[in-house]
């Protein structure tokens, strides 16, 4: 037993122990563990492990279904699953930036909320407009509103040195039910009980393209948020904007000693921030869906902090956290119709996620220790003891 | 018993560093024993050991004569072993009994069942106890609200409370005043006359002459020797300590100084309570000159830096620069206009310790060409630039220019400061404590620098605590009093004595 123990603490240093590669080999390794304990819960519920992760996966197109619906196949389900993904990962990408300036950005679905209403109505229901300049539209109305809403944080910071977190949370409220407020008063479709759909001119997905027999969705909003993820990464780490960013981040008062303009940057970071929530909220209500459900806060702005808590708030990384998470969202329905585990285990298993990843702090703590003292502390001990007891 | 402690054959390896190699020390009941050593010698992993926070490799710790193994603090506590920390570990929002009996709180039972703790027992504790060792602290006062010497006593006091008779000090006097450090070196000696052992790591010589009983010292790891420490003299310690004999006597060159580079006047700044910490200050600094600014911690000293920087706005007066008032530029403007500063607080303020050592040694150059061109940085720039200020100021870190500046000791963390503030070039520099808590090693070297930058012609504004730094290397002594400039005197002309008087505000001295 204690044999066992001890060649799982060399493994363990030996894949976790490079402190090189521990921003990559943590997340990775936590990412396997959670997604074992997600096996040990799905086998609770008595269904098999291996199919459900099977299942989702197929649900996401990424493996084949047995058998598909007419004018489907694994790629129309992937291009589906692109589709839910393009608004979780500029929500993260959203969240991610904020972190690296130093602050919380709570407001990530408020902002969406805002921008793809805004793009509703300023956009979504012009008639007449070509799909090129609707969908320009759409994107330069999303972005605007959401800096705009981004940098009224930002500023109340600044200013009256308001704390993000809760001027955020104040504010989704606050944009939720004046939102849905105008849309119950003059955008309202009586049958659906949701806002009018916007013209598939100023859609951001492409619907049912006849391709090869097969009825395509295609996001096109997919390209532009995994572009923008390299160029945010460029930004940060290769521009003195970014510099600048990630020294007030890090340490404000260091900044200001620096001769930075730590308040003018905390206010750019957070419209920059909004602005990505604001595309997120354009994918979101004019792409992914048609029209906005009122009095509903979306929930990928709120999965977003903890994509991009995942992901290290790296934009690199929150392009692979967000797509698992995505995975287990997007799929959860086929899982849970075809092996009947309920849908709502894609939800814990993207908890225990969260919670695993939290605990990396905690995981290189405890690896970087065994590898000080050495793995061999144990025998050391048991020597130890024996000679306690001799003497 | 012959001794208290014994550790024996200690070896501690770290990846790529024996911190302590082969250590044997005996420590006897109720002496104060003092180990010795530069930064990085090995006092606190070999303390830590004892302590628990690490085991050794290879050796043995005996405690009253019986041989133990020690795996945690608690342990070491249970062991009556206490430990003070160079930085401090309490609860800021938690008053003073709060945090001492945190962990072992005295219970009382609320309606007779209810378990809850009993904080007018834990108060009246705190005070019987604060009353034995003549350690004054108030126990409902909030950690927050005290300063740094009744933290200390606060720390003290958690030994104590845990009833422990090995006492570990590390680097107690690092953070405190002269007055302050005199009246702990008392309280010391009273617990050893309580009957307490203690161990105490350090490397201000004076001190442990002053209080010490016996000393060990180490180099690289290694214990070189241990003393009786009447019967050494410091020079003798401070030679074992660096391992060869002491660098050469510091020469200051007679230079001509040239013309004014700061000129202040009336300066007046007030804190965030709109109480003025610095009033009407007047003085002016030339090139070539270094001009110290005295006084005891809190008198307003770090308040006129941070206005001469930009750091604080200035209520009222003038801050000339090369001639040309600068008091309404923003801090990068005073940056280009010449000025160079070396902060207080080097983790705070000086360095982004989650930066690389690269970042943080082009913090303010970052927007200049050639590290950088229509604001994208340049890699291949900063990474040259970062390899030759890191072999210019002999800066060590583990893993070069890409250590995160967290990870380096205390020494090489001012170097990295000091050789980013004089490679901007720039004709004033302004230091401020700039050998706060670091060994006689690096003491030494930056004290040359210092005046190597003296003779460059640059302007100097020293602000230090140390009237030794001061009497070794100023030109000009400007002592501050409760923010005012009590007397401005040609060094030469003043005795350590004087300025000590002039500090407590004594007038006409």
């Amino acid at each position: 037993m204690k044999k066992g123990k001890h060649l799982i603490q060399r493994g363990l240093i030996l894949l976790l122990g490079n402190e090189k590669t521990q921003p990559i080999t943590l997340p990775l390794f936590a990412v396997f563990l959670s997604l074992l304990l997600g096996m040990v819960i799905i086998a609770v519920t008595g269904a098999n492990p291996v199919n459900a992760y099977q299942n989702l996966l197929q649900g996401c197109g990424i493996l084949p279904k047995p058998s598909y619906a007419a004018y489907k196949n694994s790629f129309t389900d992937f291009t589906g699953f692109l589709n839910a993904w393009t608004p979780m990962l500029f929500a993260s990408l959203a969240v991610a930036v904020a972190l690296k300036a130093g602050m919380f950005n709570i407001g990530v679905s408020g902002q969406m909320l805002i921008s793809g209403f805004m793009a509703s109505i300023l956009a979504g229901y012009a008639d007449g407009l070509s799909g090129l300049t609707a969908k320009f539209l759409v994107l330069l109305v999303g972005i605007a509103v959401g800096m705009l809403s981004g940098g009224l944080v930002g500023w109340l910071k600044y200013r009256f040195r308001v704390n993000e977190v809760v001027s955020t949370i104040m504010l989704n409220y606050i944009l939720l039910y004046a939102v849905s407020f105008c849309i119950h008063m003059w955008y309202i479709n009586p049958v659906s009980r949701q806002s009018a759909p916007v013209t598939q001119a100023s859609r951001l997905t492409l619907l049912d393209v006849s391709a090869g027999g097969m009825k395509i969705d295609i996001p096109l909003g997919i390209l532009l948020a995994i572009g923008i993820a390299f160029l945010l990464r460029f930004l940060l780490n290769r521009t003195t904007f970014g510099f600048e960013i990630r020294a007030a981040g890090k340490s404000p008062e260091a900044a200001r000693y620096a001769g930075m303009q730590v308040g003018k940057n905390m206010v750019l970071a957070m419209m920059l921030s909004g602005a990505l929530s604001g595309l997120a909220g354009v994918t979101y209500y004019l792409g992914y869906f048609g029209s906005i459900r009122p009095k509903v806060l979306p929930a990928v702005g709120f999965d977003a902090i903890a994509v991009a808590l995942l992901g290290n708030s790296n934009p690199a990384g929150v392009i692979l956290s967000s797509f698992l998470i995505s995975i287990l969202e997007k799929g959860n329905t086929y899982m849970s119709s075809r092996s009947g585990v309920p849908g709502e285990i894609a939800s814990v298993i993207t908890g225990i996620l969260l919670l695993v990843s939290a605990c990396t702090g905690y995981i290189r703590y405890r690896i970087n220790r065994l590898k000080e003292c050495g793995p061999n502390t144990e025998e050391k001990g048991r020597k130890g003891r024996r000679g306690e007891q001799s003497v | 018993m012959e001794y208290m402690v014994e550790m024996r054959h200690i070896t501690k390896r770290f990846p790529g560093i024996v911190a302590n190699d082969d250590v044997t020390i005996q420590i006897r009941p109720q002496e104060i024993f003092a180990l010795l050593g530069e930064n990085g010698a090995g006092k606190s992993t070999l303390m830590s050991m004892l302590f628990g926070m690490y085991e050794p490799d290879d050796g043995e710790i005996w405690i009253r004569g019986e041989r133990v193994r020690i795996t945690s603090p608690n342990q070491a506590a249970g062991l009556n072993i206490g430990m003070v920390h160079q930085h401090f570990k309490l609860v800021q929002n938690f008053t003073a009994a709060e945090n001492i009996v945190l962990g072992t709180e005295p219970v009382k039972r609320l309606f007779g069942a209810l378990p809850c703790f009993d904080k007018q027992q834990a108060e009246q504790q705190i005070r019987d106890l604060s009353h034995k060792y003549g350690l004054e602290i108030d126990p409902a006062k909030r950690i927050s609200d005290m300063d740094v010497s009744a933290r200390q006593r606060v720390e003290i006091l958690k030994m104590l409370y845990r009833r422990a008779e090995i006492l570990i000090f590390d680097e107690p006097t690092a953070v405190l005043t002269p007055q302050e450090i005199r009246f702990l070196l008392e309280i010391i000696r009273e617990l050893k006359d309580q009957g307490k052992t203690v161990i105490l790591i350090s490397h201000k010589l004076e001190e442990i002459k002053q209080i010490a009983d016996r000393c060990a010292v180490l180099n690289h790891g290694r214990l070189t020797a241990v003393r009786d420490v009447k019967d050494t003299s410091t020079r003798e310690m401070a030679a074992l300590m660096i391992g060869n004999e002491l660098p050469e006597p510091m020469e200051k060159k007679e230079i001509q100084v040239s013309r004014e580079i700061l000129r202040v006047e009336h300066l007046t700044v007030e804190n965030k309570n709109h109480l003025p910490v610095v009033r009407d200050v007047s003085f002016s600094v030339r090139g070539g000159e270094i001009f110290a600014v005295a006084g005891v911690a809190g008198n307003g000293q770090i308040e006129l830096a941070d206005a001469i920087a930009g750091l604080l706005k200035a209520k009222d007066g003038g801050i000339y620069l090369n001639g040309a008032d600068i008091s309404q530029f923003n801090v990068k403007r005073r940056i280009v206009s010449g000025l160079s500063y070396i902060p207080e607080d080097r983790q705070t303020t000086g360095l982004v310790l989650d930066f690389s050592l690269a970042d943080n040694l082009i913090l303010k150059k970052y927007g200049r060409e050639p590290f950088s061109r229509r604001g994208i940085l340049n890699p291949d720039e900063i990474g040259r630039y970062a390899e030759e200020l890191i072999g210019r100021y002999d800066i060590r870190s583990a893993r070069g220019k890409r250590t995160l500046v967290r990870s380096m000791s205390g020494g090489n963390q001012q170097k990295a400061v000091i050789g980013r503030e004089i490679d901007l070039q720039n004709p004033l520099l302004i230091f401020v404590q700039p050998t706060r808590g670091l060994d006689i090693g690096a003491i030494d070297k930056i004290h040359r620098q210092i005046l190597k930058e003296r003779e460059a012609g640059k302007a100097i504004l020293l602000i230090s605590l140390e009237l030794d730094e001061i009497m070794k290397l100023s030109d000009t002594v400007g002592v501050i009093y409760n923010g005012t400039m009590t007397r401005i005197s040609d060094a030469k002309s003043l005795t350590a004595d004087q300025i000590g008087a002039y500090m407590m505000g004594v007038k006409g001295a």
